[in-house]
């Protein structure tokens, strides 16, 4: 990980009904020295506060009132659309891989889908934060999992050695080659071989940008 | 026949009764006939007084004739042939002894009077009858009055004994119509009390199921509502859970991981040998499992998905089944709550079955909705050979579909194609 590397201090909006919820973040995030601007607990204050502060980043619940059903996910699509710089994590207490692949295939960039249950890791957390508050993209582990599993492209997938099975999930969840070579403890140039084979095996055009390099694995997985 | 549907043979009939019952068997077949020969028999005896004059044979055809109309016209039959009587006694019958006019001296013919008082007895009410008793008792008395006396040297004597034997004869005919038409009454009136118990009968069985049905129409209402309600309970007690236990323990395993964290920095300084921290990595580590099976456990309860409707429900089951899934979806009306969280239940475990089961290449899920029915079908080209056994996956199906009267059928010849295809009301 290479969170070290991260420029200064981010200007966060959190929008999360349970206050619970809210003030751990507020502290986790105040405690590194990142400034929460604004913490709202639906999805209209979180759009004035977003048009009001322009956050670097805003983190969002999907269920909140008044309806309990997507209210957050509504509210990043109109972040996306009417500011397009501000970073936006969607976070959610269940997975649902539609929304989260419509989320990311309509922005570019910037933008990011996790399991609620993600904030106990909260470096990582922290970390998916800052990855997209700076134009990064976060795909959650399992709906990368769930796409794997129901990818129609069972026989291209299957040409991958397992290591490359690997590699490709780390690819969609947005890491960067640095950090899967981290994670799986080898060396960025061997995850480079690795990245180059598996876009070989799947007729996929090798791609310098993190995000598009998601995008791909992501739309390949649901073609 | 009768006697062979009495079970003892109580009453043994020797064969002179049999002949008998056998008689009076074709008599009563034969009703027609019967009277044909009657009059014939009755005109053959009053023709022997002809010989005096040949019109007395048309008085007595007139007579006999009446005989034939008794069964259908028993008191205009008995009238005709009263009043033909009456003008036998007013004109045949000369005060002094003789005959005033000839042709209508009283014959053998008037036996008809007799035959014709036991068929109105038989057939009309009671009152009519004795009416036409006393007709016949005053006719013969003054037929007696007027004939008598010019045959007889003890007048008063010969009157009463005639008068007597008419009587008698008029009374015997009267007897034994009245004692058929009692018979005929009695045998109406038991038909009649059977019937009416059988009425009872059938009032009290339809009372009885409309009782029932009006029974099973509440049930009905009360389960239906049954259904709603533990519908809308489930759904709260997701959100409960969502809003309560899940968020404090997210935030909780939050700052497990923080303290875990800070731990990891300052580790030189805890001074345990580590144990502090050994500690805290596993409460972080039970906190997430703990999430993850909460996680599972409130989507078992109600899927959050349902919450925009059971086509959004289904696309998203598709979209994450290992094998393809073709998906028609024909939603007119949608269905209440619990219907849709019936479907939503059966085409997932439809569909984990296909995948683990079937060794199929694609599913398929239609479903057609409108205001009275849902109906669902999953396909797939898989092996078939899908069956209901008890603890299998179908049956639960099965079982939460029959909840609601649902109905579910499996179409799955060995080789396949299979087709399961669940069938629901509109509302529970």
């Amino acid at each position: 990980m290479n969170r070290n590397d991260e420029p200064g201090p981010l200007r966060v909006v959190i929008a999360e009904d349970a206050a619970i919820m809210r003030d751990g973040l507020t502290q986790t995030l105040t405690r590194r020295g990142h400034q929460v601007v604004a913490a709202v607990a639906d999805g209209d204050s979180l759009l004035r506060a977003v048009a009001q502060l322009q956050p670097n980043v805003a983190i969002i619940d999907v269920r909140m009132p008044p309806t309990h059903r997507d209210e957050g996910l509504q509210a990043a699509h109109a972040i996306k659309r009417d500011h397009p710089g501000v970073g936006v994590l969607v976070f959610s207490q269940y997975i649902e891989t539609r929304s989260a692949t419509e989320l990311l295939a309509g922005a570019r960039g910037g933008v990011g889908y996790l399991l609620k249950d993600r904030v106990a890791d909260v470096g990582d957390f922290i970390e998916a934060i800052s990855q997209v508050a700076h134009g990064g993209t976060v795909l959650d582990p399992e709906v990368v999992k769930q796409l794997l599993t129901a990818s129609r492209r069972a026989d291209a997938l299957s040409s991958l050695t397992p290591r490359e099975r690997e590699v490709l999930s780390l690819i969609a969840q947005g890491r960067s080659n640095t950090a899967i070579a981290e994670t799986l403890v080898i060396s960025p140039g061997v995850v480079e071989k690795h990245v180059a084979s598996i876009f070989a095996k799947l007729g996929l055009l090798p791609s310098d940008s993190d995000n598009r390099r998601v995008i791909a694995a992501m739309k390949y997985l649901q073609s | 026949m009768r006697r062979q549907s009495e079970p003892n043979g109580s009453r043994r009939a020797g064969p002179y009764a049999v002949l008998m019952h056998d008689a009076w068997a074709w008599l009563r077949r034969h009703p027609w006939e019967t009277d044909v020969a009657l009059a014939g028999a009755i005109l053959l005896l009053s023709l022997g007084q002809t010989t005096a004059d040949p019109l007395i044979g048309v008085v007595s055809l007139a007579l006999a004739a009446t005989v034939l109309a008794r069964r259908k016209y028993p008191v205009e039959a008995f009238a005709v042939a009263v009043a033909v009587a009456a003008t036998q006694v007013v004109y045949g019958l000369s005060p002094g002894g003789g005959y005033l006019i000839g042709a209508w001296q009283p014959t053998v013919a008037d036996i008809v009077l007799a035959v014709l008082l036991y068929t109105v007895a038989a057939n009309t009410a009671p009152r009519t009858s004795v009416a036409c008793l006393a007709v016949c008792i005053a006719l013969s008395a003054i037929a007696i009055e007027r004939w008598g006396p010019a045959n007889s040297r003890h007048p008063l004597d010969s009157i009463l004994a005639a008068a007597a034997l008419l009587g008698s004869v008029s009374l015997t005919a009267w007897v034994v119509g009245e004692s058929i038409a009692y018979r005929h009454r009695a045998a109406s009136y038991a038909s009649l009390e059977a019937r009416a118990a059988q009425l009872e009968a059938e009032r009290d069985a339809q009372a009885r199921i409309a009782a029932a049905a009006e029974r099973a129409r509440e049930l009905e209402v009360r389960r239906a509502r049954a259904v709603d309600q533990s519908a809308a309970r489930l759904r709260r007690i997701e959100r409960d859970l969502h809003d309560g236990a899940q968020v404090r323990l997210a935030a909780l395993a939050m700052t497990l991981g923080e303290i875990k964290e800070n731990l990891e920095s300052a580790a030189d300084l805890a001074g345990d040998g580590g144990r502090t921290q050994r500690l805290i990595s596993a409460a972080h580590r039970n906190a997430k499992e703990t999430l993850a099976e909460l996680r599972d456990l409130a989507r078992g309860i109600h899927p959050p998905v349902l919450d925009h409707g059971i086509g959004p429900a289904l696309d998203s089951l598709a979209e994450t089944s290992a094998v393809p899934v073709g998906l028609a979806l024909d939603v007119k009306h949608r269905p209440s709550p619990a219907i849709e969280a019936i479907a939503y239940f059966c085409a997932a475990e439809l569909l984990a079955n296909v995948a683990k089961h079937a060794g199929a290449s694609k599913a398929e899920i239609s479903v057609t909705s409108d205001r009275d029915r849902f109906g669902m079908t999953v396909s797939d080209d898989g092996l078939g050979r899908a069956r209901l056994s008890p603890e299998g996956g179908l049956e639960g199906l099965l079982e939460r579909v029959q909840t609601v009267d649902g109905q579910l059928t499996i179409d799955s010849p060995a080789g396949g194609p299979t087709r399961i295809t669940v069938s629901l009301p509109g509302h529970a």
